[in-house]
């Protein structure tokens, strides 16, 4: 265990040193903060850019505080998984790539160990930069529409954080069995959209995908029912991290470094 | 006692064959040179050695290694060592000193130690990424030697630093080599002559020759004798040479070497025949084999 704390707080360390811990979280809470801001100020927005011709007239749904988070949640769905990726890509295979990793592991480290630690310390950068931003952007909402009950707000945040652990994690699991960063963002980016089309556009038959969790985030937040669905797709997920990250220590420790 | 022993390893990349089957053995508190040219395959070896390459076929045996991880074993200094290029020298060292599990307060001992040992102290709180080629290779001995290994394997260490750089180097491997065993590999034949015990001649992924210093000298010993003439040399090279012990004779430029058996009864047949003809000599030169003529003999084989 001594080992592992000095692999994660390496990872911690480098995740200051390279500004990660500024970065990220500034990312985030500017596209999820971005949404009720925009929602809520439209007319102001159309009027300043020119207005509207004289005479016309265009009745602007007033957004419901649900949809305005909801707005937030799906950012984290499209630019949220673009960043996670982003800077998990060359997690462990930039290491590989540039060699550091040859000069690491003829020390005695161990394999479980190492994938853990950048594992945790991916998770814990993100999920604090995903809490921070969605936190916000609930507040906004709160302030320039209603406030949503904090309890659904958690629940939302919780459900939907499944779904991105389950990205962390797969972008880890490539990480183990290709050398470049770049091959392991486009491959996760392809697996996390195609998955994300099948289960929106086939919902009856993967009704399980963790692919859902944020529809079903959503629920939470819009006040509608909970699917039934919930539960068991949780269940999937947290399995398909679990497997994931035990085939990532497993593929790694067979792998040539060099 | 031996530290590790190789048996008839293998390795074959795409369809080239790099290491063709390979057998040694190291002992403990030898220093042991793995000599070839560009490509003959010591980084590959070494590699292998250090885990980072799976031979195809034969197997690598750690004394020990039944019980613990090998690689509490072994230090390896990679041909070109990266390191976190965000880390200060220090961090780095105290950081691999504590993967190779020494507790936190030897591993800043052992790193404060080693880079003094190493001459990169006055640059230790500096970023690795503004190191210099020569400082990061001697950061990555430091690294390779933090936890005491019993097997200290360098790719290539001094291939990268200036004169002093390199006379500091082999002076530290000197000393290295009452702790641990030494493999460490070099195309420069001065090195390998100057602190090895044994040599390892690797040529086409092939053991072509190794042995000790002495007995490699011995076995090749081809005693050279150069002579030059004020005139003529050719011609007189050429009757030298129809006496008996001459195994070959090359003419190279202004004078006549001979390959003799026998460089005591060799002298003796020159000297006393250019004397009787009162030959105009101008040179008389004996030269012993050196390793870089064992080398080239080996490999042309
Ligand atoms: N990863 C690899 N993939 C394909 N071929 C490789 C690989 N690594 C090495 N080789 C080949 O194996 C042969 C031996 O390479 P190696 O690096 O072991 O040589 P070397 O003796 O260390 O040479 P040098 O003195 O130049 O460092 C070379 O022909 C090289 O092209
Ligand atoms: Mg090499």
């Amino acid at each position: 265990m001594n080992q592992w704390m000095t692999l994660f707080k390496k990872e911690m360390l480098e995740m200051s040193r390279n500004f990660k811990w500024i970065w990220v979280p500034l990312t985030f809470i500017m596209i999820a903060v971005k949404e009720p801001l925009t929602l809520y100020y439209m007319p102001q927005i159309i009027d300043s850019l020119g207005g509207l011709p004289e005479g016309a007239v265009i009745e602007l749904p007033v957004p419901s505080a649900g949809e305005a988070l909801a707005a937030s949640l799906s950012q984290f769905n499209t630019f949220g998984v673009l960043i996670i990726v982003l800077i998990t890509m060359g997690t462990i295979a930039g290491e590989r790539k540039s060699g550091v990793a040859g000069l690491i592991l003829v020390k005695p480290v161990s394999y479980a160990w190492f994938v853990t630690a950048k594992w945790a310390s991916s998770m814990i950068l993100i999920w604090i930069s995903y809490f921070l931003s969605y936190f916000l952007s609930w507040y906004y909402v709160g302030v320039l529409f209603e406030f949503i009950s904090f309890m659904d707000f958690l629940q939302s945040f919780f459900v939907n954080g499944i779904w991105l652990t389950l990205i962390v994690t797969v972008v880890i699991l490539f990480n183990t069995f290709m050398k470049s960063p770049g091959a392991v963002g486009f491959i996760s980016i392809g697996i996390i959209v195609i998955l994300s089309i099948l289960s929106s556009s086939l919902p009856h038959l993967l009704e399980w995908s963790p692919a859902l969790l944020s529809a079903y985030a959503n629920a939470f937040i819009m006040g509608s029912n909970l699917p039934d669905e919930l539960l068991p797709s949780i269940i999937v997920s947290v399995i398909m991290i679990t497997l994931s990250l035990l085939a990532s220590i497993a593929i790694f420790k067979r792998r040539e470094l060099a | 006692m031996p530290v590790v022993n190789i048996i008839n390893i293998k390795k074959q990349f795409q369809d080239q064959e790099v290491i063709k089957g390979m057998d040694f053995q190291l002992s403990e508190r030898k220093c042991i040179a793995l000599l070839g040219a560009n490509g003959a395959g010591k980084t590959t070896t070494l590699k292998m050695l250090a885990g980072l390459v799976k031979p195809d076929s034969g197997s690598i045996v750690f004394e020990g290694a039944e019980k613990a991880d090998f690689r509490r074993l072994i230090g390896y200094l990679p041909q070109f060592p990266v390191f976190y290029e965000w880390m200060t020298g220090n961090e780095f060292l105290e950081y691999a000193g504590q993967l190779a599990g020494l507790p936190k307060s030897e591993a800043k001992d052992r790193a404060k130690e080693l880079l003094e040992l190493t001459g990169i102290a006055e640059a230790k709180n500096r970023r690795i990424g503004k190191y210099s080629g020569g400082m990061k290779q001697r950061l990555g001995i430091a690294q390779a030697i933090i936890h005491r290994p019993k097997l200290v394997m360098l790719d290539e260490p001094v291939s990268a630093l200036d004169p002093f750089g390199r006379r500091e180097v082999l002076e530290l491997m000197d000393k290295l080599k009452k702790e641990s065993a030494i493999l460490f590999s070099t195309h420069i034949l001065n090195d390998a002559e100057e602190i090895c015990d044994e040599i390892l001649f690797l040529h086409n992924g092939e053991l072509v020759e190794s042995g000790t210093l002495t007995g490699l000298r011995t076995k090749h010993q081809q005693a050279k004798i150069d002579l030059a003439f004020k005139e003529n040399t050719l011609q007189y090279a050429e009757e030298l040479s129809l006496l008996q012990p001459v195994s070959s004779m090359k003419l190279d430029g202004e004078y006549a070497s001979f390959f003799v058996e026998d460089i005591e009864y060799a002298r003796e047949l020159f000297l006393t025949e250019i004397m009787q003809r009162n030959l105009p000599l101008v040179k008389f030169e004996i030269s012993r084999t050196r390793l870089e003529d064992v080398f080239m003999k080996v490999v042309q084989k």
